[in-house]
């Protein structure tokens, strides 16, 4: 019951986090940024919604492969971002930083 | 074949053999026998592949480990409700940045541990890595900041041992 109800709250904090990853996916302004909002779902909203799930289980090997499942997850989701934002970077794509100073410079 | 080299494969037989036996929770005597079988196909692999490369990797599953990673969920709760302030407050906070970190204190094994934990802590990213360092992109100058001080590459640098190296 208790159980329950831990698990109803790590589910909709996760939910919800999930959620804020997709609003930030589309107000933030550049691709950097952008992808720093996609990691909120990534890291956060998976811990809490493979938690919530976990204290759902009968304690047995559900709730190992559901462990198993999360690391994985936590390890290649990382690994995922950086491969996209390396590949930006190495095709020259400025990040906002880089494009205002420049800016600034050519204004002066 | 020396002593260390035995002890190296028995851990990860040992390793393997659980997991395997996690993952598949049947104890029935063809499956076990399939378990054995690719328990000790990855042994060989891994045997062969260490006498390519000389760089015998141990798996990390001793209490720093668990240490730093609840040290990391912590974080990445505090940097998460950070973000999800940023994306629902407007975004006329954002000071995105860009910076090198250096990486020579940190041991070349766990310098994927570093720019994983990176990029797993939101406000974060690491886009580029090369012997010397690290490319950071952070939504906030302070992150970059926080990084700078350390912290993490501290305890990075405790989590195998790295400290007699």
């Amino acid at each position: 019951m208790i159980l329950e109800m831990i698990s109803n709250i790590f589910l909709i904090l996760g939910a919800f986090f999930a959620l804020t990853g997709a609003v930030g996916l589309f107000k933030f302004p550049d691709f950097f940024t952008r992808v720093h909002a996609a990691s909120v779902t990534d890291s956060i909203a998976t811990i809490l919604l493979f938690s919530g799930l976990i204290l759902r289980t009968e304690f047995d090997l559900v709730t190992v492969k559901l462990v198993f499942v999360l690391v994985f997850l936590l390890l290649t989701s990382p690994t995922a971002s950086h491969a996209l934002a390396k590949s930006a970077r190495h095709g020259l794509l400025a990040t906002s930083a880089e494009t205002l100073s420049k800016t600034n410079k050519d204004n002066n | 074949m020396t002593n260390k080299m035995i002890t190296h494969l028995t851990i990860w037989t040992i390793t393997l053999s659980v997991f395997w036996l996690l993952l598949s929770g049947f104890l029935q005597p063809l499956l076990l026998a399939f378990g054995v079988f690719s328990v000790a196909l990855v042994i060989v692999l891994l045997q062969r592949m260490d006498n390519v490369d000389q760089q015998p990797v141990k798996p990390a599953l001793g209490l720093p480990i668990w240490r730093y990673s609840l040290w990391l969920i912590g974080q990445v709760i505090g940097s998460s409700v950070n973000v999800a302030k940023l994306v629902w407050l407007g975004n006329k906070a954002l000071t995105p940045a860009v910076e090198k970190l250096p990486l020579t204190d940190i041991p070349a094994k766990n310098r994927v541990l570093y720019a994983n934990s990176i990029t797993l802590t939101p406000g974060t990213l690491s886009i580029d890595i090369d012997d010397q360092h690290v490319t950071v992109h952070a939504l906030e100058k302070a992150s970059i900041e926080e990084l700078k001080a350390g912290d993490m590459a501290h305890k990075i640098a405790a989590v195998f041992g790295g400290k007699a190296q």
